[in-house]
């Protein structure tokens, strides 16, 4: 097994709050420019976080654990999810198309593809900021 | 840390008051789990798309409210509370809240 480094030590240290004011700052300002030690804070906060929400299983939990390994509710879900997801889509540019063709005037048509374009973006902007940020979300694995 | 929710920690003595530490949160689950959770509401049962959504809320709100703590040198927090609201639909506010103490 590998000897935990300087820096490891002291991140286990930071995340138990054992480091005075001095240190704490002085780590502080080192985690702000290391994205590798702040991974590895967040997965010693997961540990912490584990341990603080241990709860004993419950009858229930093992029978959604089945369920989550059965072939014909897997399938299920994956299918109306897809399902949902692809109406969705599909009936979104159909409705776009319908009026890109309609007699509407060109500056509405102009303006309601601003909006969708507009929107589409905002989106996709928050999600890569949320797919940026998850590896530091130590909160994900919370069950109850 | 110490965190508990009576006035005094038992078999320790309140040296100092610092006075009030909070943490909060607002999180929400994505579509996919809305999707399901609305689903779960039509036949009934738990809904433990937001359990969980209730319990990363929670202990992420715990986790703010102990760092402001330590930051303010505190060795405790007593008289701890927790408060829910929702502030759209689908997104859980969690807030912890207590007295942070030093002890002797």
């Amino acid at each position: 097994m590998q000897e935990p480094t300087r820096e490891q030590l002291q991140a286990m240290a930071y995340v138990d709050g054992e480091l005075g004011p001095a240190d704490r700052a002085t780590f502080e300002s080192l985690l702000a420019t290391r994205p590798d030690l702040q991974l590895e804070v967040t997965q010693m906060r997961k540990l912490g976080l584990l341990a603080r929400a241990m709860a004993a299983p419950e009858p229930i939990d093992h029978e959604w654990k089945r369920l989550e390994l059965d072939p014909l509710q897997r399938a299920s879900t994956s299918l109306g999810f897809a399902a949902l997801g692809f109406g969705t889509a599909g009936l979104a540019g159909w409705v776009g198309f319908e009026l890109w063709t309609s007699e509407m005037q060109l500056l509405p048509k102009l303006l309601l593809g601003l909006v969708c374009a507009g929107a589409l973006l905002l989106f996709l902007v928050t999600l890569r900021g949320r797919l940026r940020t998850l590896p530091y979300d130590p909160y994900t694995e919370i069950e109850r | 840390m110490i965190l508990c929710t009576t006035d005094a920690v038992p078999g320790r003595e309140i040296r100092e008051t610092i006075g009030l530490v909070r943490g909060n949160t607002v999180r929400s689950r994505h579509l996919g789990r809305d999707i399901s959770a609305s689903f779960k509401r039509l036949v009934g049962g738990e809904i433990e798309e937001y359990t969980k959504l209730l319990a990363e809320s929670r202990e992420q709100a715990i986790d703010r409210m102990i760092a402001e703590a330590r930051a303010r040198g505190a060795d405790a927090v007593v008289g701890m509370r927790f408060t829910t609201s929702e502030i759209s639909a689908g997104a859980a506010e969690f807030v912890a809240y207590g007295t942070a103490v030093k002890l002797t």
